[in-house]
């Protein structure tokens, strides 16, 4: 399949502190799949965005977009590009049509500002100042700024960040749509929901190093258990076991507890990649989220 | 040519949306109001004056306090991720910092010519006024991308009044005598106040005159190319 971006040894330090963000990593993104950066805090990952949307040159590697260095791209580069911030880029004090007004004119393309608003539940408010929006407005709004441009590349950055599970439906949904109609995004996030409901490839990054790209399915194969909880009355204690779900109708153990005792709860389930994350990375993801 | 007029047109809506157009005709309207206090001979010679605080102070304190804001709002990070340069973005700023300047020395000359009988040469005012705009721009840009709050940039700009502006006026005002004019050849300030002076008729040689612009032109340059320009970038991109 067409390669969107190759990158390769790709590291970058911030000067003003030295930190590297970023220590020789390598990965590639295809035409038309959604690609997961999933890290947790601090791991590197709008770093990564801010390097592929040219706004940090001073990197080392390579970065090749549709073939060529991505440093022999000029500001056409930005006419396919959609990027969704993770945090509100908008004029407070203007309302939320007037910024997406300004911003769309910036562009050869343009999308329906009114579709787009209503879509992401915007419509009605349209006509107050951003100033006035809540968080998750704010956010939505940040959505709707990346496909004024009816990209066909979208990057967002914690899309999904401070929005109710409503609201982040949609955004979700309007992801999808817009991989089928043929675009490629590439998102990060430090949502596992998000990643298993949305990615077809994910990284894993964290402490600027890349552990591992992998797809939601294979990294369940690999490291998911299906497994039964059993907690049941023994002694007049309760007492609890967790039994492999293959062959589990020729486990003794389990059919004798079955039989036998006094059964308190029964739950089967299956590592969440939640889970897995901390396998690989040997991080929590929650920590400090 | 389109983007830069959509730009320009932005700033625009911006100084009405955040009131910076009407604070800044607010102030004209103060200094009116003085003049028609203080007299006809003595406003005549305060008119100079006034242009000068509103061109020069006016503008390092709007520009700054508007690009601080911006840079808070973050949408500046988001203008760079669209095709328009960089180079557009801030010629649209710099017109909407030169017009706010011209607004109020258009209004205030106009005024002083024809309530007060100022003999003053416009062309040459708003020539001056251009210049003194840019420079001034550029040094509200320099405090707004060194500090990291509010307070701290009003306190720079306060720090910058005291040092270049005061002795300026008060050199201006004859509080303060001759000696202090050799010194006053490094402020900025004291280069637009004889620049205005000049326009309004005061006899200052033509030397100084030209040396004034072309200092003023390359603080601009200076501050613009190596301060403004870069850590602009840098930190539109990295907050
Ligand atoms: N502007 C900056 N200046 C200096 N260091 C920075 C800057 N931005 C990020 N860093 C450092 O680079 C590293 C990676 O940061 P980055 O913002 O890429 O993380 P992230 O994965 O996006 O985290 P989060 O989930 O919190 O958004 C961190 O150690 C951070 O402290
Ligand atoms: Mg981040």
């Amino acid at each position: 399949m067409e390669k969107i971006f190759e990158v390769k040894n790709l590291s970058y330090t911030y000067r003003k502190n030295q930190v590297q963000a970023l220590k020789d990593i390598s990965f590639d993104v295809k035409k038309g799949e959604v690609f997961g950066i999933l890290g947790p805090s601090g791991a590197g990952k709008s770093t990564t965005q801010k390097i592929l949307i040219k706004l940090l040159k001073d990197f080392k590697g390579e970065i090749e977009y549709l073939g060529q260095p991505l440093n022999s791209f000029g500001n056409q580069f930005y006419e396919d590009v959609g990027v969704g911030f993770e945090l509100p880029v908008h004029f407070s004090k203007l309302t939320g049509k007037e910024n997406m007004e300004f911003f769309a004119r910036l562009y050869k393309k343009h999308a329906d500002i009114d579709d787009l608003l209503e879509k992401v539940g915007l419509l009605e408010d349209k006509d107050r100042m951003v100033g006035d929006y809540s968080k998750g407005m704010k956010m939505r709004l940040n959505f709707v700024r990346a496909m004024l441009n009816d990209p066909k590349i979208l990057f967002l950055d914690e899309a999904t960040n401070g929005l109710d599970p409503k609201n982040a439906y949609i955004i979700k949904q309007l992801i999808r749509e817009f991989k089928h109609a043929g675009g490629t995004v590439i998102l990060s996030t430090h949502l596992m929901n998000d990643v298993e409901e949305l990615c077809d490839r994910i990284a894993f990054i964290s402490g600027g190093v890349i552990r591992e790209i992998s797809t939601p399915r294979e990294l369940k194969i690999r490291y998911g258990k299906r497994i039964v909880d059993v907690e049941y009355r023994l002694n007049g204690q309760t007492e609890s076991e967790t039994f492999d779900l293959e062959k589990i109708g020729e486990n003794q153990k389990f059919l004798d507890i079955l039989k036998n005792n006094q059964i308190e709860t029964i739950h089967s389930g299956e590592t969440s990649l939640d889970d897995i994350f901390i396998k690989v990375t040997g991080e929590n993801i929650h920590e400090d989220a | 040519m389109k983007t830069l007029n959509v730009l320009i047109k932005g700033e625009f809506q911006r100084l009405l949306k955040y009131n910076i157009i009407q604070v800044g005709f607010g102030v004209s309207v103060l200094w009116l109001l003085v003049m028609f206090l203080i007299g006809r001979d003595e406003a005549r010679e305060f008119v100079p004056l006034f242009i000068f605080m509103d061109a020069s102070l006016m503008t390092v304190i709007l520009i700054g306090a508007g690009l601080f804001y911006e840079r808070q709002e973050n949408t500046l990070k988001s203008m760079m991720t669209s095709p328009v340069g960089m180079h557009k973005i801030i010629i649209s700023k710099l017109i909407s910092a030169v017009y706010i300047a011209l607004q109020s020395a258009i209004f205030i000359g106009l005024i002083s010519i024809f309530f007060f009988n100022a003999s003053l040469n416009f062309i040459l005012l708003i020539g001056f006024i251009l210049v003194i705009a840019i420079t001034h721009a550029m040094i509200g840009y320099t405090f707004s991308v060194l500090v990291k709050d509010f307070p701290t940039l009003l306190a720079l700009t306060m720090v910058y009044m005291i040092v270049f502006a005061f002795p300026s006026i008060f050199y201006a005002l004859g509080i303060v005598g001759g000696a202090l004019e050799t010194l006053l050849i490094v402020s900025p300030s004291h280069a637009s106040m004889l620049m205005i002076d000049f326009a309004f008729g005061a006899e200052i040689s033509t030397g100084l005159i030209i040396g004034s612009v072309m200092y003023l032109g390359v603080v601009a340059f200076v501050l613009g190319r190596f301060l403004v320009f870069p850590l602009y970038v840098e930190k539109a991109i990295k907050e």
